[in-house]
């Protein structure tokens, strides 16, 4: 698990507040928007904000963030595509 | 004998202009008033696209939505030469613009906040106009305005009033421009109602009251024929997918008018913009109308003012059938294939009898309006005369704790003011639910929950009654906090959809899948009472029970700058208190009635309380408790009218100023609420409490009165069934 991953789920887990989650039984393939999780719109909102905030890559929730939120390993595969400066 | 209920009198201010004939000719028009935002700096970036009013005076030290809401309603009183009976407004932004500008000033003088609270828009024009009557806040976000005038509909119909002022007034501020912002539901091309391109909305303000009357005018603009009002029960923000609780609004305002969908001539949309509600919307439209008539959205032309929309566009309803004109739906070139809607592409002359006015807003909360031309439509027969309110359950949260704790510490005589513990508030509440939730909605889903188990029903809740006085202020300073110390970069959209009054009514409904009613009210320190008083006006005889709760939040920083009565050095306190009520009185703990409620400066005021209370030997003989109401920062005037209450009435009875006992907190009135019911149930007041003997609550004198005094004065009064 790369550093980035693990960095996602404790701040998704802190901004979402998600009590009964810790950082190890966080699947990051499980589907993070509208699985168990309980995690909506809004919260998708909260994410994007902080992944503007925290690495600089704004996303268009409405055109693509059904997608790039499906889970939490393709969230961090888009922060690390679209990371300003990234050589991928 | 039913009433009609007339429009007498118009007015409105709007990105489009400021009054009827200047409306008119905008929307006659076809132009869209939106532009990019200058009424307050941005630190970054290009202002967005806004409904900005742009001939509203500036010469006053007053909020903008208050002389927003002033202007407007000076145009409707116009052709009037006595004030109106009472006053009911939409709104949920209050004094915030200017609050922003205190809060980032680190201003500490609270003096400058006084008109922060949605109360005081109301109380502005009541002072402004001399109206001597309630003056009930709505506050159920973008359906506001429409609510407005549904409750004052069924005053009229009532009897309660023969003319109310009533309509919906918000101004642009930075809690909704980056709000709505957060949540990417603007669109930064201005705004396309129903367009295959359409990209959300365009944020706006305005005003617009009507003057609604049961005596015919000399001329009626139009007649009030019907309203509905529903609740998604679905989710904080987002609209039901498939449009069920605007389905539910319009067919209970099509009901309400006797009206079959057919003799619609033309519906006029929310319409937003935004790609889920115009589909929502339009689904539910197409469910209920075979062929729809023909309809469009203003919100191109205007942007969406909030809880003043639901008011402008029943003013736009009102010109539509007195001058047999539709407006277009401005800014949608390509209608959206998907939504198998015709919209109105020009402003159209033609024959329209009758107008359906669709409001929906955050918290799933639905109103419609059916609006006619006058005395076209036959009367729908009355309903039946409504039996009273009757309790089946209560609960209470306060400093001291849950229901059972704050009652046996009152049993003492001893206080229970405090901030109540928020780890036992959550503790009946389910984790998953509440994650997202601060305060103010936990400590209303504590109530509702404890209230409703408390009444034994086994059906829930359908219709939900909410009083704060200050709303959810948690979420509220934290969004305006994070917006500044992000320099306006990354507010919370958590935060934004939590801020507004009626979140905690709206996951209440959640909660329970109540999807009739849901008006959450604001009136300062009356608020629970004018959610009782909602209630009493909407709630149907053949309805399910109900939830009327009344709670606030003591912030440790905003309370003590916006509520008058929190001095420094003020224990902070908070709770509130819930009951789960029906209209059937057999197995009911007791019976609840809002007798009185008229401004406290009324010449006569007390002998006028004291008539509605059935005169002085009547309620001499009735009375064995008064619990009064006396905000710290009213103490002298309500003890005068105390004191004059007293004298005039001769009661002898014990008096408990409530407030020693419940801390300083806007709806404290609901604790003492539930202490009435508590003991009706037990059938004695404590001694202690009373500091004297236990008082039985025995034989005919069995009632106990609660009075709120002050700026108001209100009366609830609690007896056996």
């Amino acid at each position: 698990m790369n550093t980035l991953t693990a960095e996602l789920k404790v701040k998704i887990i802190d901004i979402l507040n998600l009590q009964d989650l810790s950082p190890e039984n966080f699947d990051e393939n499980d589907r993070l928007v509208g699985g168990a999780l309980g995690i909506d719109s809004i919260d998708v909102l909260e994410m994007v904000v902080m992944v503007e905030k925290d690495y600089g890559v704004v996303i268009n929730s409405q055109e693509v963030g059904e997608k790039i939120f499906s889970s939490l390993a393709s969230l961090a595969e888009y922060i690390k595509e679209n990371t300003p400066g990234s050589s991928s | 004998m039913g009433k009609r209920v007339y429009i007498a009198g118009l007015g409105i201010i709007s990105p489009l202009g400021e009054g009827l004939a200047a409306t008119e000719e905008a929307l006659r028009d076809n132009h869209s008033a939106i532009r990019p935002l200058d009424l307050f700096p941005l630190l970054h970036g290009e202002p967005l696209p806004t409904g900005q009013v742009r001939d509203l005076a500036e010469q006053s030290d007053l909020p903008r939505t208050h002389r927003l809401a002033l202007n407007a309603a000076r145009q409707a009183m116009a052709s009037s030469h006595t004030p109106p009976d009472a006053i009911i407004l939409g709104n949920t932004t209050g004094g915030i613009l200017t609050t922003e500008a205190l809060l980032r000033a680190k201003a500490d003088n609270k003096e400058l906040y006084r008109y922060h609270g949605l109360n005081s828009v109301a109380e502005y024009l009541a002072q402004e106009l001399g109206c001597r009557g309630i003056p009930l806040t709505v506050s159920t976000a973008c359906s506001s305005g429409a609510v407005a005038i549904a409750l004052a509909l069924e005053m009229l119909r009532s009897g309660k009033a023969k003319a109310v002022l009533a309509g919906g007034v918000d101004s642009l501020c930075r809690l909704t421009y980056f709000g709505f912002h957060s949540l990417q539901l603007v669109d930064k091309q201005g705004c396309r109602p129903l367009d295959a391109d359409r990209h959300g909305m365009a944020v706006a303000e305005g005003a617009a009251m009507l003057l609604l009357t049961t005596e015919k005018p000399a001329r009626p603009l139009a007649e009030l024929l019907g309203a509905g009002l529903s609740c998604d029960a679905y989710h904080p923000a987002a609209p039901h997918p498939e449009g069920r609780g605007a389905l539910r609004a319009m067919q209970a305002a099509l009901a309400d008018a006797g009206l079959n969908p057919t003799e619609i001539s033309y519906i006029n949309l929310h319409g937003t913009g935004t790609p889920e509600n115009d589909l929502a919307e339009a689904k539910a439209v197409r469910t209920l109308f075979a062929a729809p008539p023909p309809l469009s959205s203003i919100k191109g032309a205007t942007g969406h003012s909030l809880a003043a929309s639901g008011a402008i566009e029943a003013v736009v309803a009102a010109i539509a059938v007195a001058k047999d004109f539709l407006p277009a739906n401005t800014g949608c070139r390509n209608p959206d294939p998907a939504l198998g809607l015709t919209p109105l592409r020009q402003p159209t002359n033609q024959a329209t009898a009758a107008v359906l006015s669709n409001s929906f807003g955050f918290g799933g909360n639905n109103g419609c309006l059916v609006i006619a031309k006058a005395d076209r439509f036959p009367l729908p027969a009355p309903r039946q005369g409504k039996a009273g309110l009757a309790i089946h359950g209560y609960a209470c949260l306060t400093g001291a704790g849950d229901t059972a704790a704050t009652l046996a510490l009152l049993a003492q005589g001893l206080p229970v003011a405090g901030t109540a513990d928020l780890a036992g508030i959550s503790a009946n509440l389910p984790p998953n639910l509440v994650r997202r939730l601060k305060r103010l909605p936990r400590l209303t889903l504590s109530l509702a929950l404890s209230a409703h188990q408390d009444s034994g029903f086994e059906a829930k809740p359908g219709a939900v009654f909410m009083g704060t006085g200050w709303g959810a202020l948690s979420e509220t300073h934290d969004f305006l906090t994070r917006l500044t110390d992000s320099g306006e970069q990354f507010p919370s959209p958590t935060d934004f959809v939590g801020s507004v009054h009626n979140g905690p009514a709206g996951q209440t409904a959640i909660l329970f899948g109540a999807s009739g009613a849901n008006i959450t009210a604001s009136g300062g320190d009356y608020s629970f009472e004018q959610a009782l008083f909602a209630a009493d006006l909407m709630l149907d005889e053949g309805q399910e029970s109900a939830l009327v709760l009344g709670a606030d939040e003591g912030h440790p920083v905003l309370s003590p700058l916006l509520d008058p009565s929190i001095a420094s050095g003020t224990l902070l306190a908070d709770g509130g208190g819930g009951f789960c009520l029906s209209r059937k009185a057999a197995g009911a703990q007791c019976l609840v009635r809002i007798p009185f409620y008229q401004c406290s400066a009324a010449e006569g005021g007390i002998k006028a309380l004291i008539d509605a209370l059935g005169g002085a030997q009547t309620l001499n003989g009735k009375y064995a408790l008064l619990l009064a109401g006396i905000p710290a920062a009213v103490r002298e005037e309500g003890e005068g009218q105390l004191a004059e209450f007293l004298g005039q009435s001769e009661l002898q009875a014990p008096i408990i100023r409530y407030r020693e006992f419940t801390g300083e907190f806007a709806s404290a009135s609901a604790v003492a609420a539930v202490m009435a019911a508590s003991f009706l149930r037990s059938g004695e007041v404590p001694g202690p409490f009373v500091s004297g003997d236990d008082l039985a609550l025995a034989g005919k004198k069995n009632a106990i009165l609660v009075l709120g005094l002050g700026r108001y004065l209100s009366a609830m009064e609690f007896s056996r069934p």
